[in-house]
């Protein structure tokens, strides 16, 4: 559905079902140069199981317009404006990779708005080496290729999907090629500056979990465990041989241990 | 690792991985036609296609998933649907994306089955397209129409070898936002990626030098996902509430993987050119080689360019590695690796001569196929046109001495000593017509 938030055309997936606020929502926030495509197998998976899903492209990605957004802060202020906009007085909210920095700044920021809050292959930051940097704002193909590369892991590579026919590595590149160009610079600079994170955890007060790759290269695992230590999440899942991107890579385990967490909460 | 594997190990293992239980190094056949549900919501979620996996083997099979994961990946394609032949590929990207009223702009020389389909069947159901010829860019420009949904044609085209400049077509069909389709059969991935160079949907005949043996049938679609469905009104099959998953918009849906979605969810639900998984299988055996077999096929049509061009009993040699052919340079441009190993000559003598040459090699093999491991060659004048005046041939672009040859991977002299001793005889023939 398209909505407008801050004036601007935004698309949210909500899983092909129709969204309504009074039910239960789950909001899914995508990482550093996806969309909602990145969540393509939780949000048809959840809203066919009662849940009223809300993926949102960010402003400048995937099917949404406007300008990208350049602080987690500022993004998080958004996701709860475009909360706001559906009538959505709370939700549980899955965040992914820098979506997990943003579900963290809006866990603090807007307490009363996050039911529950599942961090995904994320980390309290999420540093950007300056070569990364430097490619996406001045060789933005090269700069996907190679998060494309390093997000995935052996199945990725192996061009293995759990969907017949599909291709991991490929679908990563048009999805993140979709987007305005310099989104993607945005994005990491907006995690490079962001240095609230172990302020945020520790501000949290709503029901936690974390998933993490146990082969992440982006958000390497131990930084992983260290967010589950802040977020006092004793049980951690760890996927056995995931890399970074777990919902597309992984979607099974994924939205098993998704789908236990929030059930309980 | 760091990035993407190369060619040949993605040939040899893209799209498998042993399972855990059995641990099988070769890609199982599961020769199946339906799949135990763990319970109704796994059936529910598979049917609504929330979660991966297969139902039928019409839809999708788990060999077939490996060889169109192998091959999504030798492309660059995003996903691919594997079919029963080359030519229920390409009806089912046309079934994808055009309804009655809609219209095609094609390369003219083809496959004869491409453009009877385009130019018969297609027409009895509405949808019509217009031939330009695949080296004329500003034809394919001014062919372009508000109701034009693809453009197709062949990199190497069939029979006649003319090439078609993909990356400047590629230019024409971006920017009147329509999507360039390509069949790439004669070059595969190993000479040309057109996915690579501006088409956004790659079809093959899989029969032919991908499979490299001769004993198995099929197809396949591999979508660029680059194409963008939304930019426009044009293609609402993909941007307008789909009839399967209760109404989803399948560009919203699932983005880059909109078109091949819609191949699999319709056109395999619907139409079901399925490849068995016994074929899906052989075709796998043969990507493991492909890139081994590509390398020698270049090889031996160089030396068979080399030896039909000298020899006294042949008029005429066309291929696009000879500097006379008429995309020469494109050729060297787009394929410096090679121009296909299918070679058209002339056999000294006329229609006659032509057919005592395909009757005397004993080699090479007298058959209606292309891209075999082994040397295959066909006389059209005394064959598939055999009742074709030599002045209607003429005008379809044939002449009656034509033969052609799929040159395979024998060991050269031997291929050198049966043309020459088939020429011999064949020239004898000729000088009695004298």
């Amino acid at each position: 559905m398209k909505v407008t938030v801050r004036g601007q055309e935004t698309f949210v997936s909500t899983g092909g079902r129709e969204f309504n606020p009074m039910d239960n929502v789950l909001l899914f926030i995508h990482g550093s140069g996806q969309s909602h495509l990145s969540y393509m197998l939780q949000g048809r998976f959840f809203a066919n199981r009662g849940w009223s899903v809300l993926t949102p492209d960010m402003p400048a990605h995937g099917l949404s317009k406007g300008a990208a957004l350049i602080t987690i802060e500022d993004m998080a202020d958004w996701m709860a404006e475009l909360l706001d906009t559906l009538a959505v007085s709370s939700a549980n909210v899955v965040g992914h990779s820098q979506g997990g920095l943003i579900g963290l700044e809006l866990a603090r920021r807007y307490p009363a708005k996050v039911k529950g809050l599942s961090q995904v292959a994320t980390a309290l930051a999420i540093p950007v080496n300056d070569a990364l940097l430097s490619m996406a704002e001045n060789k933005e193909p090269a700069a996907i290729a190679a998060m494309t590369d390093w997000g995935h892991g052996v199945d990725g590579h192996r061009h293995d999907h759990t969907m017949p026919g599909q291709d991991h590595m490929n679908y990563g590149k048009q999805l993140m090629a979709a987007n305005a160009s310099g989104a993607l610079f945005a994005d990491l600079t907006a995690c490079v500056n962001y240095t609230g994170g172990s302020d945020a955890a520790a501000a949290v007060r709503c029901p936690c979990q974390v998933i993490l790759g146990q082969k992440d290269k982006m958000t390497p695992l131990k930084f992983g465990l260290k967010m589950a230590e802040a977020l006092d999440v004793s049980n951690p899942v760890v996927v056995a041989g995931a890399g970074h991107m777990l919902p597309s890579e992984r979607p099974n385990e994924v939205n098993k241990a998704l789908r236990s967490f929030f059930e309980i909460n | 690792m760091s990035g993407d594997y190369k060619f040949n190990t993605l040939g040899l293992h893209a799209g498998h991985s042993p399972d855990s239980r059995h641990g099988s190094r070769a890609v199982p056949i599961h020769q199946t036609t339906s799949y135990v549900f763990q319970d109704t919501e796994h059936a529910a979620a598979l049917f609504n296609m929330e979660v991966g996996g297969h139902i039928y083997s019409r839809i999708s099979n788990p060999t077939v998933a490996v060889l169109e994961q192998r091959l999504a990946a030798l492309e660059g394609g995003i996903g691919s649907v594997a079919t029963s032949s080359g030519m229920a590929a390409l009806f089912l990207t046309v079934l994808a994306l055009c309804s009655a009223g809609d219209h095609i702009v094609s390369s003219s020389q083809m496959y004869g089955a491409n453009i009877n389909l385009f130019e018969h069947t297609l027409k009895r159901y509405g949808i019509t397209t217009t031939f330009v010829k695949p080296n004329d860019l500003s034809g394919f420009k001014a062919a372009i129409r508000p109701n034009t949904k693809m453009v197709f044609g062949e990199v190497i085209g069939n029979p006649g070898m003319d090439i078609m400049n993909v990356p400047e077509v590629g230019k024409i069909t971006a920017a009147a936002g329509v999507p360039l389709v390509i069949d790439a059969t004669f070059n595969t991935p190993w000479l040309f990626k057109p996915l690579e160079n501006g088409a956004n949907i790659v079809i093959h005949s899989l029969t032919k030098w991908i499979g490299g043996h001769g004993i198995a049938l099929g197809g396949a679609v591999i979508d660029g996902g680059s194409f963008d469905w939304g930019q426009n009104d044009r293609f609402p099959t993909l941007t307008e509430p789909h009839f399967g998953f209760q109404g989803v918009n399948l560009w919203e849906e699932f983005g880059p993987a909109a078109f091949i979605t819609r191949v699999r969810t319709e056109g395999m639900y619907n139409v079901g050119p399925c490849l068995s998984p016994t074929n899906a299988f052989h075709l796998i055996q043969g990507i493991e080689t492909l890139g081994l077999r590509m390398e020698r096929h270049m090889a031996n049509t160089v030396k068979m360019l080399e030896f039909l061009t000298g020899h006294e009993g042949i008029s005429w040699v066309k291929h696009p590695l000879l500097p006379d052919h008429p995309d020469h340079d494109v050729a060297k441009r787009l394929m410096p690796k090679g121009a296909g190993s299918i070679i058209a000559c002339g056999i000294k003598g006329g229609r006659a001569a032509g057919r005592a040459f395909i009757e005397n090699v004993q080699v090479a093999s007298h058959l209606a196929n292309v891209g075999d491991a082994k040397t295959l060659v066909i006389h059209p004048g005394s064959t598939t046109h055999s009742h074709i005046t030599p002045e209607a041939m003429e005008a379809a672009g044939l002449t009656d001495d034509l033969v052609r040859i799929s040159v395979g991977l024998e060991d050269f002299d031997d291929l050198a000593a049966d043309f020459n001793a088939a020429l011999r005889i064949a020239g004898k023939v000729a000088g009695a017509a004298l």
